[in-house]
């Protein structure tokens, strides 16, 4: 990260973004021409590498995506589904081979298949009307369940904008302290992973000085196998927005960005949608219900970076840098997006908070564990029998949500991988240990992250799985810390050559490198690897023991 | 006070400390092996070599740390080499170095790798992993004339793109790619000459490695020895380490323990010092024999040269002879040739190039706060809330410094650029004032109009601490303002702005250069400065004051030492009797009174038959002064004409004695920078056989024509120094240590970073007034020549290239081109690297066009480091109506396509 370029791209208002430039200039072509990067670079002040050595980070602005039409989705519930290969087979006939890439999963889980046309995304099965989405016919639909045990906080229907925004009014009456309260009585914690306490993160921004702030949302839900934040955008996008909202009247300020993953073009569309009517019922812009207080929004669509997710990389991503994970101090509440006081923060954490100002902080903290209080989104791929978005309270045992919401499983499975590509591999013999809280995850030595549930089938190698998650991380990894950069691809590369050779893994050296990963790496990605990959080879040893040496 | 516990022993910690800041101060600098860290750039936490286990209690549970950018926790327990920090470093290095060649016997770094020391604390034995990708075939570029890169070296620390960002200011450097696949990319990829980079070194000095290194291998270890010493270019004074094999400058490098330039410096400090062994350097002195200069020995010259002079003297007086000494020069050689001049050959013809460079500077702000130097220092940058940068361009002419300013200006912070160009500076500029040439002082009055009017001057200040204010204001605001915006032709609403942001920081600190002074009101705008800074309070703390960025690397110390008439040594009144006569008794012999000529009444004199020896120390004037056809006739009108040079020059083709005197390599002595600092320079390597220094020179013939002078030292010329000049009184050669003194250095060795803290040197600060008065050159010429052409420098040479043209730069920069807006451009069908014939009053050039909007329509820019073009054939010889230094930067001028051997020059190309 740089602190110059930080400040650079901040010169320009909030109307012009060097990376929304980017993505802008590719989507003619699939990248940026010459012409294209020396006028940005001009234009915004910075050097030719800095454009050069952003552009070539992103998926879908670097030059090896000149020329790409159909991107086929290769997250972990489509592979480990096997459904993909068939897919890309049929796509054969209609694109070149050239014309064909990659989409590091589009939220179809509950479909095990999916691939994304002209900035659209569609299940597998609509490859056979592939001539009627060319034309425009065929629309995006999909259905998947989505249903809740307990008390629903998320996924019940809001009513009419103006009268929903009712919340949002009162609130303009109150204290930015007294809502701090609210929340701290609440007990909220952050629901992109790390679990970390909202109200003591909107607190220590709201006290720094600074006549600029921002709130960022991390809609960038990278993990293979989640689409809770993708059905809040696209179902419930107020609550969201409201959150976003809250979150700035408390902090003191302005501006809310939206930061989407590509991958998601239909939750793009939504919001802005749902901002548009916003602003026609006036209920953002300058001076809101005459409250002084002045709030606008921003929706930035992302160019394919896993590491985006992460909030240090997803910040200099906004400015037009490299999406390199920064070190901390400085922390985003201090010295966050354009070096200005910034609060990022994950979509469903957000989307909570018009609840808990409408309901209040004990009501939200009655529900739940103490320490994990609220609900949980949960998100089922389709190798259960009912899959979808399911809301649970926090502390509901893990069996319920398998059995109850999920409707078992449609094939015999033997893991699943909760939480993401960095969660837990769970045993199928280990449901009946969890509830679905924070701690009972950690205390079982897994992750209840994103809660995403991805299963692996009985007849799939878990080999393969692992395999899987080194490549995923290796492609992903932002390469700034030596561990992550050069510690997955060894891996990647040591499990594949036993793969396909007779080579045997030194299982020393196996951990030596999970240690490396684990304790070296600078951010989660690198360091949260080798759990799953762990769990792995503890419950699955007798698959995977012949793959190293005695 | 806090403390905290490193491998179970209490240790007190600092505001501010990382963990490794706390480890070094109290176990030094390698205890805990780093990689991405380096001293001058921020924590970056990417090798995670450093990483250290913290526990919240005594030998219990721990987290591994990075310790580069992790605070430390009071009272929490640091263990830095626990047995699983051990492996984990370990395990780093060895997935490093499956991805790194193994070749350290034939490497330039060998034994210099900060991966091989590394590596080696580690223990490394193995390396466990299959063979599997990596960027071993990765080839070199060797495209630069100094920088090279190996990047299958590389171990994607990111010191060099992080040094070139946050040391330079550049973004020439980036990582591209991501992941396994990340690499160092020079801006869209290009190889070393190609891209932007601006060669200053500190990829290659911040490169762990040698993946980014030079062509002298800077960082091999091959050096017999390395020595301090002080940079010759610039003013901004930046400490060198040269490195010296067999007896010859191998590299430079930058210290990074340099207050003045911490570990930086620019590519004319670090690379361009090849010109000192050249070919074409003088060995041997030369005296004109019916026509041609011919090889002499030294006694043959010293003994023309006395008969000479003493002929002359005899026959016309000693004021028939002048002197010019020079601001490249060290203190003590500058102060030697100034003594030659007065007390030897008895004259007060003496002066310097700090005429045509400076000399507004040193009067205005005598006239004002009464001391003619930096106020303050630039390590007050750090404290500032607003720079003003006034006709300087310090990013191509004092790098070091330029690079400072830009990352202040980066960073959003208040900055004002006074500059008819759009310099580099100026874009980042909160605001840039581009007035027309020559209006400087209306644009100052039309700034200090806003301050007074929209009340915003520092009460408090000026009733303490000045006088002449109320007829300052008065007359201040009898200006029409609308009449000064039509002068200046900027904006009024953006002037006030720019008056509002510099008044109303807490703290303003200004910069200025030739913009300021080569103006025929060089030194009422100089006033104007100062009254800017008195108005608004900001003298006499940190991050304030008026602060001139010297052209030359002693020009400070050449004024210092006496190089001008009116002054001796310690810019002591030389027409005053008291002080005459205490020179006279601190000389032995009785010093002259009588008035004495500065530069172009020496040039006029010349022509008139009045001045009949003139004596150049390492000057070309023929080059640099202006109106070239005037200053020849001056020098050919002579009867003898000395010049000590190191290389033949434009002006000793012209001489009848030339003497080889020794570059800055090659000697010692003292240069002061542009903030006052007094720093040692100690020869590397010895003079080349056949020269000698010029302090050396001049001592010779002080004997040779009778007066006693012992042999060049500066140490003993320092104590003599010591005892006439006032702020010299403490200085002493044993105790100037690495990063040197800033004047006035009290008896006692204490020196002084900011002047003026508590009174002024003359009491209360003077305010001036001054009003825009339109150049002659204009008032003349302007209806016939309608362009004004100004004059610029190129940051890869130096002046006019005497130097930097016998080095790689001028691989780099290869002519002098005039930059032209599209629009006048297009209006005489001239298009971008066409010939340009550009036309004043006094001559004809024909230069390379340049089309860019760096310049308004109807302003021209132009550089003079080659001789080729004689850039001033067409300048003029007005000059600053009060310290006569010469008008440069406006020269009214017509264009037109070249025609003739030019056009057809050009399309041979």
């Amino acid at each position: 990260m740089s602190e110059n370029l930080s400040e650079l791209a901040g010169r320009k208002d909030f109307e012009k973004n060097l990376f929304e430039e980017f993505g802008k200039a590719a989507a003619k072509t699939g990248t940026l021409s010459s012409d294209d990067l020396e006028r940005l670079k001009e234009e915004f002040l910075v050097g030719k590498s800095s454009v050069f050595g952003a552009v070539s980070f992103y998926d879908f602005l670097k030059p090896e995506n000149k020329g790409k039409k159909v991107y086929v989705c290769n997250g972990s519930a489509c592979l480990t589904a096997g459904t993909q290969p068939k897919l890309i087979s049929k796509l054969n006939n209609h694109f070149s081979k050239d014309e064909i890439g990659e989409m590091c999963c589009l939220g179809r889980c509950h479909q095990n298949s999916a691939f994304h046309l002209d900035g659209k995304n569609f299940s597998g099965n609509d490859v056979d009307e592939i001539e009627s989405i060319k034309s425009k016919k065929k629309n995006t639909s999909e259905k998947y369940h989505v249903g809740s045990l307990g008390n629903p906080v998320l996924i019940v229907p809001s009513p009419e904008v103006k009268d929903y925004y009712t919340i949002f009014k009162d609130c303009l009456k109150r204290d930015a302290v007294e809502l701090v309260d609210e929340l701290k009585k609440s007990g909220l914690r952050g629901r992109g992973g790390a679990g970390f306490s909202m109200a003591f993160k909107l607190d220590s921004c709201r006290n720094v000085k600074g006549e600029t702030k921002f709130i960022v949302c991390n809609a960038d839900e990278g993990d293979p196998g989640a689409y809770s934040d993708r059905y809040i955008m696209e179902e419930r996008p107020h609550s969201l927005l409201m959150g976003m909202m809250i979150a700035g009247y408390i902090v003191g300020a302005k501006y809310g960005i939206v930061y989407i993953r590509g991958e998601y073009p239909e939750s793009v569309e939504i919001i802005q949608n749902a901002i548009s009517e916003l602003r026609n019922e006036k209920l953002i812009g300058p001076n809101i219900f005459n409250s002084g207080f002045d709030f606008d929004f921003k929706v930035i669509k992302a160019q394919g970076a896993y590491i985006c997710g992460e909030e240090t990389a997803l910040l200099s991503s906004i400015e037009g840098q490299r999406p390199e994970v920064r070190v901390r101090p400085p922390y985003p509440t201090q010295q966050g997006l354009f070096n200005k006081p910034t609060v990022v923060n994950n979509v469903e954490t957000l989307a909570n908070l018009p609840f808990i100002m409408k309901n209040g902080g004990s009501t939200y903290a009655a529900i739940g564990t103490p320490k994990s209080t609220g609900t949980k989104l949960i998100s089922l791929d389709g190798h259960f029998n009912r899959p979808g978005i399911y809301e649970v309270d926090m502390g509901t045992p893990l069996r319920k949500v398998v059995d109850e919401l999920g409707g078992g499983f449609r094939i015999p499975i033997k893991a699943m991988h909760i939480g993401g590509p960095l969660g837990g591999l769970v045993p199928v013999s280990k449901i009946d240990s969890l509830t679905v809280d924070f701690d009972s995850f950690a205390k079982e030595g897994f992750l209840l992250g994103h809660a995403s549930v991805v299963c692996i089938p009985e007849n799939y190698p878990l080999i393969a799985y692992i395999e899987h998650l080194f490549r995923f991380t290796a492609h992903e990894s932002c390469g700034k810390c030596f561990p992550c950069r050069l510690g997955s691809t060894r891996g990647y590369e040591m499990i594949d050559k036993a793969r396909t050779s007779d080579y045997k893994m030194d299982k020393a050296l196996m951990n030596d490198l999970l240690e490396t990963l684990e304790t070296g790496s600078l951010c989660a990605l690198g360091g949260g690897l080798p759990l799953p990959i762990k769990n792995a080879l503890k419950y699955f040893d007798d698959e995977l023991s012949m793959y190293f040496k005695l | 006070m806090k403390t905290a516990y490193i491998n179970n022993e209490s240790f007190p910690i600092q505001p501010g400390d990382t963990i490794l800041k706390l480890v070094r101060r109290h176990f030094g600098k390698d205890f805990v092996p780093t990689l991405c860290d380096a001293p001058n750039l921020d924590p970056f936490g990417a090798c995670r070599v450093c990483s250290v286990d913290v526990a919240l209690v005594k030998d219990g549970p721990a987290k591994a740390q990075a310790s580069c950018h992790t605070p430390v926790i009071p009272d929490s327990y640091i263990y830095t080499d626990s047995e699983r920090i051990t492996r984990l470093r370990k395990n780093i290095i060895e997935l490093v170095l499956t991805d790194h060649p193994l070749d350290c016997l034939t490497c330039e770094v060998n034994n210099n790798c900060e991966l091989q020391t590394v590596a080696a604390k580690v223990g490394i034995r193995d390396v466990r992993y299959p063979e599997g990708k990596n960027h071993l075939d990765r080839k070199k570029d060797l495209s630069h004339p100094y920088m090279t890169s190996d990047l299958s070296k590389c171990i994607n620390c990111a010191r060099c793109v992080r040094a070139c960002d946050e040391v330079q200011g550049e973004f020439v450097l980036n990582m591209a790619g991501r992941g396994f696949d990340s690499h160092i990319i020079k801006s869209y990829d290009n190889n070393f000459f190609d891209s932007d980079c601006v060669s200053c070194g500190a990829c290659a000095q911040a490169c762990p490695t040698s993946a980014i290194s030079d062509v002298f291998e800077s960082k091999s270890i091959v050096a017999d020895k390395k020595v301090r010493t002080i940079c010759t270019y610039c003013g901004v004074g930046c400490n060198l380490d040269v490195a010296v094999v067999n007896g010859k400058v191998k590299s430079i490098q930058a210290p990074f323990d340099a207050k003045v330039n911490e570990g930086h410096t620019c590519l004319k400090g670090r690379f361009a010092f090849s010109f000192y062994n050249h070919p074409e350097r003088l060995r041997t002195p030369l005296i004109r024999k019916n026509g041609e200069l011919v090889p002499a020995t030294w006694d043959e010259a010293y003994d023309f040269i006395a008969n000479k002079l003493t002929a002359i003297k005899t026959e016309f007086g000693p004021d028939a002879i002048g002197g010019i000494s020079s601001a490249r020069c060290t203190n003590e050689e500058n102060y030697l040739m100034q003594k030659f001049i007065r007390a030897v050959i008895g004259t007060n013809n003496i002066d310097s190039c700090a005429r045509v460079c400076h000399s507004p500077t040193a009067l205005g702000m005598q006239r004002t706060f009464g001391t003619g130097a930096a106020t303050n220092s630039i390590i007050d940058l750090q404290s500032t809330d607003c720079t003003m940068v006034i006709g300087a361009n310090p990013t191509d002419a004092h790098p070091v410094t330029g690079a400072k300013l830009k990352q202040f200006a980066m960073k959003g912070k208040p900055t004002i650029v006074i500059d008819p160009r759009r310099t580099e500076l100026a874009r980042y500029a909160t605001y840039h004032l581009q007035l027309k040439p020559g209006t400087n002082v209306a644009m100052l009055n039309m700034m200090l109009y806003y301050i007074i009017s929209d009340g915003l001057e520092d009460k408090d200040f000026i009733n303490s601490r000045t006088e002449g204010y109320e007829d300052f204001k008065k007359h201040i605001l009898s200006f029409d303002i609308n009449d000064l915006e039509k002068i200046t032709g900027v904006e009024k609403e953006l002037v006030r702005k720019a008056a509002h942001a510099y008044a109303s920081a807490p703290n303003a600190m200004s910069f200025h250069g030739l913009g300021v002074t080569e103006h025929s009101q060089g030194t009422y705008t100089v006033m104007l400065i100062a009254d800017l800074a008195m108005i608004t309070g900001n003298i006499g703390r940190r991050g304030v004051g008026v602060n001139p960025l010297r052209g030359q690397n002693n020009v400070q110390g050449a004024a210092d030492m006496g190089c001008q008439p009116h002054q001796g040594a310690g810019y002591l009144d030389s027409y005053d009797p008291e002080i005459n006569a205490k020179y006279s008794k601190f000389y032995g012999v009785k010093i002259p009174i009588g008035k004495g000529m500065k530069i172009p009444e020496m040039y006029d004199a010349s022509i008139n038959g009045k001045l009949k020896a003139l004596w150049l120390m390492g000057e070309d004037n023929v080059q640099t002064d202006p109106n070239t056809n005037h200053v020849i006739k001056a020098m050919s009108n002579l009867e003898l004409l000395v010049v000590q040079e190191i290389f033949m020059t434009e002006t000793a083709k012209l001489a009848h004695v030339v003497l080889p005197a020794a570059s800055f390599l090659e000697k010692s002595g003292t240069f002061t920078n542009g903030e006052r600092r007094i720093q040692k320079v100690q020869n590397a390597v010895e003079p080349i056989e056949g020269t000698k220094p010029d302090g050396q020179i001049i001592v010779e013939i002080m004997n040779k024509m009778g007066f006693s002078q012992s042999a060049y030292d500066p140490k003993t010329l320092l104590e003599e120094i010591s005892q006439i000049v006032p702020f010299f009184a403490g200085v002493k050669w044993d105790e100037l240590g690495d990063n040197g003194k800033q004047w006035p250095v009290l008896p006692d060795g204490s020196d002084t970073e900011i002047l003026h803290t508590d009174t002024f040197k003359r009491g209360k600060g003077k305010f001036q007034v001054a009003t825009w008065k339109e150049s002659e050159e204009i008032v003349n010429h302007g209806a016939e020549f309608p362009y004004i052409l100004t004059t610029n420098r190129e940051l890869e040479h130096y002046n006019c290239g005497t130097m930097t043209r016998r080095t790689g730069n001028v691989e780099i920069l290869t002519d002098d081109v005039l930059l032209i807006n599209p629009e006048d451009a297009s209006k005489h069908l001239i298009n971008d690297g066409e010939m340009v014939c550009v036309i004043s009053a006094r001559g004809k050039i024909d230069v390379k066009a340049k089309v860019t909007d760096e310049v308004k329509a109807g302003v021209l820019s132009s550089t003079f480091h080659f001789p080729e073009v004689r850039m001033n054939d067409l300048t003029s010889s007005i000059s600053d109506s009060e310290a006569m230094c010469p008008e440069y930067k406006v020269v009214a001028v017509n264009i037109r396509k070249s025609k003739g051997k030019y056009k057809t020059l050009i399309n041979e190309m």
